[in-house]
């Protein structure tokens, strides 16, 4: 359920990819497409293309929250923490301060709160992002992470193969190739 | 839309494509290792050797070999732990503050200083830990559970939040490198030939294939870290100040701490990314990406941070006197004059009047001269840690029982033995991963809008 299934590329119909090497005819091309009513399955690009995400109708991530849960998390720990040992368990007088609740216990509810809510996030995005390490990558051409910025739509019904082939190629693509089953042939 | 600005300068020289980048990166991790780097990279590790043989010693025989056995009980040691945590404060600011300002400089900048942060964490976990002593029970600093009673450990103690501090932080600072370096990871991967490379660069690539999806995660991830790293640098910073400021010793008892110490701590780092950049820029080729914006942008932060620093001298120097206790009082003249006067004012040489030639643009654009100030910053600060902990402790409220310190030869190698773990990674890193963010730098190849 927390894997995002668009990331992978098995078991997918026929793919067309258009490959791209200007970021700015890209992102023509993205609109296009989009104003065609095309499903962009995927963009992949060796950098941040911004804007990119919402053209092709990327959601806003959940992560914020995620990460807002568990620095609530992290915080309950430290109080958690702190109240069984120095107010429950063993209750100590160090320089007469406060026995139920002290300010000098504040830097450790906050680096527990950071400590949790950077560790959990990124867990939550590796998961979600389908990303472990050793896993096999999933690439369209090995150059997606070097200087190409590759589009890829899933053919099935109701796409129009050859207008997507035609919007593709009249923005700039350098390249266009189908991707059948894992065996790509150039168009 | 591209609009290439007439006022500013292009972060990125030489008509540079994505390939480009690829290519001019990955060089020397593609490569055999280049002859200076084999003779950095030994140079480094024979000062290793003198780290691992007087620590040895110092396990050996007991902390005695130290010269700390008088009231100066903190010596070279928290001085070099205060030094190093100092350098490593600002590599997670450089790219946390500067990220979250939009300063797109940073991105030639920030993967060397993250990785400087997390070697220079190392160097200064030494120190503490093995002042120690006894450092096989070193896990006492834990709330662990024990069979001591239920002997806790003291949460009001900034010692203790130090633990915390400093762990969270290098943990934090560790996960924000590895994650930026997931999409280089990914590239290199996709560039090297050899089986145990292509393995190894796969297994620590998570499988990134640059995805539109991941990409818009992997922003919002990076925007939270910075958001998250900034106000941990400040508190971790802070915490170590409060390991003297809440100390009834004079000269230590200050509030200004915390303020002085951040200040300082992003001053020294800039000091050492400049240390580090200008000679790898060169060595490396890299003059195209770290280009000479670059280092007057470093020198402008380095001005800035040195003067707030020498502001911090000046005030806490002067509410000294005006507090009229005569403990301070004497503890700051004793600074400036007394048997350390050599120390107080190479720190004030260093730190407050030699950054100011930066104000002179040929000064912020000059490689060499950038160079020789940075190791005059990185002397400086040193000093600065040297006097704050050797002149209030080495006269105490007991005139009985002043003393002279001197740092023993131990502690000397043990310092410089800090420089061979330093960069002995450092190297390393430079080998086997990207030392600029490749990603980041394509999205920057032409001044867009």
């Amino acid at each position: 359920m927390i894997i995002d299934k668009n990331l992978s590329l098995r078991n997918r119909n026929k793919m067309l990819v258009g490959i791209w090497q200007d970021e700015d005819k890209l992102m023509e091309a993205a609109h296009a497409l989009v104003h065609a009513g095309v499903k962009v399955h995927d963009v992949y690009t060796p950098y941040p293309v911004h804007g990119l995400d919402r053209v092709i109708g990327v959601r806003r991530s959940w992560l914020s929250i995620v990460a807002f849960l568990c620095g609530l998390t992290g915080f309950s720990l430290a109080i958690l923490m702190i109240w069984y040992m120095y107010v429950y368990d063993w209750p100590m007088n160090i320089g007469n301060k406060p026995e139920r609740f002290s300010p000098s216990w504040v830097p450790i509810f906050f680096e527990s709160t950071v400590l949790c809510t950077a560790f959990g996030m990124a867990f939550f995005f590796f998961w979600r992002s389908r990303m472990v390490h050793g896993i096999q990558p999933e690439l369209i051409d090995p150059r997606q992470t070097d200087d190409y910025l590759i589009v890829t739509v899933e053919t099935g019904e109701g796409v129009n193969e050859k207008e997507v082939l035609d919007i593709m190629r009249s923005n700039g693509a350098t390249e266009l190739r189908e991707r059948v089953g894992g065996v790509q042939t150039t168009l | 839309m591209i609009h290439d600005s007439l006022l500013r300068e292009r972060l990125v020289i030489g008509d540079k494509t994505a390939a480009d980048v690829t290519r001019d990166i990955s060089r020397p991790i593609l490569n055999k290792p280049s002859t200076s780097w084999k003779v950095g990279f030994t140079l480094s590790v024979i000062f290793l050797g003198i780290f691992i043989v007087s620590l040895g010693w110092t396990l050996w025989t007991g902390i005695g070999v130290w010269n700390i056995n008088k009231s100066v009980m903190w010596g070279w040691d928290i001085t070099n732990f205060v030094f190093w945590v100092g350098i490593g404060h600002a590599g997670t600011l450089i790219s946390a503050i500067l990220l979250l300002f939009r300063q797109k400089w940073r991105m030639s900048i920030n993967r060397s200083a993250e990785a400087m942060t997390i070697f220079a964490v190392i160097c200064a976990a030494m120190f503490p830990v093995f002042h120690m002593g006894r450092v096989w029970v070193g896990y006492w600093a834990l709330p662990l559970p024990n069979a001591f009673g239920s002997l806790w450990v003291n949460f009001n103690s900034p010692l203790l939040w130090d633990v915390f501090a400093i762990s969270t932080y290098f943990s934090v600072s560790l996960l924000f490198w590895y994650i930026g370096l997931i999409p280089d990871i990914a590239t290199i991967r996709d560039q090297v030939k050899g089986k145990y490379e292509k393995f190894w660069y796969r297994f620590f690539s998570m499988g990134w294939t640059g995805s539109t999806r991941s990409w818009a995660r992997y922003e919002l991830v990076s925007l939270i870290l910075a958001g998250l790293s900034t106000p941990l640098v400040l508190s971790v910073h802070t915490i170590v100040s409060t390991d003297f400021a809440t100390s009834v010793i004079p000269g230590w008892h200050t509030t200004i701490f915390p303020p002085y110490f951040v200040a300082g701590a992003i001053f020294s780092g800039f000091g050492m990314v400049a240390t580090l950049l200008v000679v790898a820029r060169k060595v490396m080729n890299y003059e195209n990406y770290i280009t000479i914006g670059h280092l007057d942008a470093m020198c402008k932060i380095i001005m800035l941070t040195g003067t707030l620093v020498g502001i911090a001298y000046l005030t806490e120097f002067f509410i000294a006197q005006y507090s009229g206790v005569e403990y301070e009082q004497y503890a700051f003249i004793n600074r400036a004059t007394g048997p350390y006067w050599w120390a107080y004012w190479s720190m004030m040489s260093c730190n407050l009047l030699a950054p100011q030639v930066f104000w002179f643009k040929w000064a912020r654009t000059t490689p060499w001269f950038i160079f020789i100030m940075s190791i005059v910053v990185n002397v400086g600060m040193w000093f600065e840690r040297f006097v704050i902990i050797v002149t209030s402790l080495h006269r105490d409220y007991l005139p009985s029982s002043w003393v002279m310190y001197a740092g023993s030869l131990t502690e000397i190698g043990l310092f410089l033995g800090t420089f061979g773990i330093f960069f002995t990674c450092f190297f390393l890193f430079a080998k086997f991963l990207p030392v600029i963010n490749m990603a980041e730098i394509k999205s920057i190849l032409r001044n867009r809008e």
